[in-house]
């Protein structure tokens, strides 16, 4: 009897659309009034995506506070690679007791963002940093390194300088 | 006021079957743009306001500071636009692909049956009861005669748009077998089924006003409707109206009812199999049809012309000051602003309700709304009996 009556009397119904239809006038009609969005989604591209802490994104190489390259060229990371993405060669710099690399090539197509590199490095000097618009046009443009303006290692990338919350 | 020859009729029916037309063609994509903004909204996922906003330039600078301050940008009450723009590029420039063993001649015919289905309704319906306006004297060849305010108010109104209605139902069916394959089938099937189940209902639920009204011609029994009858003898109309709505509902096929199209279950339904325009001419009747659901809708049960639902107007209309005197006068905005209405609540319940299991809905329609349907019917002959 008691179900009988709950499928005759659509209070349930009744219910459910007082909810949606106070969400819909909330939203439609206290969008550009309220100081705190009504919406829980994120407004990705026109605001920073926020993402959690140990979000792993691009390869980063780090510089010290003399804006020296830190990595010192054990390979280690080159070693421990699965998909071998890192290419190092060891170089000599003037005024630099440790080897400095001359070459620090990365392969982002491949890499599978496992974190190994930067867990294997000693000296901390990569970072799997906040960035995630990784995309772009041409196979080349996934191979970056240390110099250039394109594609180098300490900066982010185009797209991601426009976007991503960097703390 | 001149009596019209023939063929000044004729043309001023070609006049009132172009009003109609316009009215279609401009409600329809209306419908369609207002679904994805109101679900968006009551879903509080601000769905279309990104198309036609780019994120260069001076536009781009002003959405994401907007954005930042935690506000939506003004300018997204109309973005979304261009994808309806799209939507309807897309279905016109589509490759329309027939399957190699479909039947070619029914799989052709299926769409526009349920196309012209969907637009001759709109024969029997009559916006305002009577004159909708007389044309100006300068006008060539017609010049000073009224033009009423539907296409054809005929006597039989009511049976002509049912009957006519169910027609629609036919071209779903042809189109889910002529596909030949099995999904499309099983949404015919189920359609059929559906539409059979709720028909019933439908139909009992539009005699309760027949019987109170003793009319079947449109713009008598939305006048009777609203004006004729004491405000009390409407209050049980309304579940009158609750189950026409509901089985309006099922017989467009709209969520929660969506039986045919479901898409988790059956690909996309009856509709698998076609593309380009001919699936675009479906999509346009469900729209013309929920258009159709929502003027029977609100001419017989929220007082069609006149302003207010349930005959209220007549309580009011004493009160109402000198120059809102034309408010008591039939009127097509009126009407066309229940439609609206009626358009919103059909999305709003579509962003509310899942969708049902297709036993719960033979269940619901066979075990709860037909004695509803008669129960109402009861009480409106009652109330015709004993006190109209
Ligand atoms: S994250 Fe993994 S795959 Fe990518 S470079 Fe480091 S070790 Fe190689
Ligand atoms: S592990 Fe660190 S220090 Fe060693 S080569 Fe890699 S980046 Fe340089």
């Amino acid at each position: 009897m008691h179900k009988f009556l709950r499928t005759l009397i659509p209070a349930d119904i009744a219910k459910g659309l007082s909810i949606t239809g106070k969400h819909f006038s909330q939203v439609f009609f206290t969008a550009n009034r309220r100081k705190v969005p009504l919406h829980i989604v994120s407004e990705y591209p026109e605001v920073p995506a926020k993402v959690q802490p140990r979000f792993r994104g691009r390869l980063t190489l780090l510089k010290d506070e003399q804006g020296e390259i830190k990595c010192v060229c054990c390979l280690a990371c080159e070693k421990i690679c699965p998909t071998q993405v890192i290419t190092i060669e060891k170089g000599k710099k003037e005024g630099r007791k440790m080897p400095f690399p001359v070459r620090y090539d990365f392969e982002m197509e491949r890499c599978i963002f496992c974190e190994f590199c930067v867990e294997s490095c000693g000296f901390d000097s990569i970072i799997l940093n906040h960035q995630f618009e990784l995309a772009a046009y041409n196979r080349e443009d996934f191979s970056l390194g240390t110099e250039g303006l394109e594609q180098n290692m300490f900066e982010p990338s185009h797209a991601g300088k426009f976007s991503v919350a960097d703390d | 006021m001149p009596t019209p020859t023939l063929t000044q009729s004729i043309v001023i029916t070609l006049i009132q079957c172009l009003l109609v037309v316009i009215f279609v063609f401009v409600v329809v994509p209306l419908t369609v743009f207002a679904e994805r903004k109101v679900l968006g909204h009551i879903q509080q996922r601000l769905g279309s306001t990104r198309v036609a906003s780019g994120h260069v330039g001076f536009s781009g600078w002003m959405n994401r500071s907007m954005w930042k301050m935690g506000r939506v940008p003004v300018l997204s009450y109309w973005r979304g636009i261009p994808g309806l723009v799209g939507d309807v590029l897309k279905l016109i420039l589509k490759e329309d692909v027939i399957p190699a063993k479909a039947d070619r001649f029914v799989f052709f015919i299926a769409p526009s049956i349920s196309m012209v289905a969907a637009i001759v309704v709109f024969a029997a319906i009559s916006f305002v009861p009577g004159t909708f306006f007389t044309l100006p004297t300068w006008f060539p060849f017609v010049g000073g005669l009224p033009v009423s305010g539907g296409i054809a108010d005929i006597n039989v109104g009511l049976l002509w748009i049912l009957g006519v209605a169910t027609v629609g139902v036919y071209g779903i069916v042809l189109a889910g077998w002529s596909s030949n394959s099995k999904y499309p089938l099983l949404g015919g099937l189920r359609s059929a089924a559906q539409m059979v189940s709720y028909e019933v209902p439908l139909a009992l639920s539009l005699l309760a006003p027949v019987v109170l009204s003793a009319s079947l011609n449109f713009g008598e029994m939305s006048a009777r409707m609203a004006t004729g009858m004491p405000a009390w003898a409407l209050v049980p109309q309304v579940i009158g109206f609750l189950l026409y709505l509901t089985c309006g509902f099922a017989e467009t096929n709209r969520l929660p009812f969506d039986m045919p199209e479901a898409e988790n279950e059956l690909v996309a339904g009856f509709h698998t199999e076609y593309s380009g325009m001919k699936f675009g001419l479906f999509y346009l009747a469900e729209y013309i049809n929920m258009a159709v659901v929502s003027a029977l809708a609100s001419a017989f049960f929220l007082g069609g012309p006149w302003l207010l639902p349930f005959g209220l107007q007549g309580l009011v209309n004493p009160y109402l000051p000198g120059f809102l005197s034309w408010f008591g006068a039939p009127h097509a905005i009126f009407f066309v602003a229940k439609i609206i209405f009626l358009l919103f609540t059909y999305i709003w319940v579509r962003g509310t309700i899942p969708r049902y299991r297709y036993d719960q809905i033979m269940a619901v329609g066979w075990k709860y709304l037909i004695p509803l349907a008669l129960i109402n019917l009861l009480l409106a002959a009652a109330i015709r009996c004993f006190a109209v």
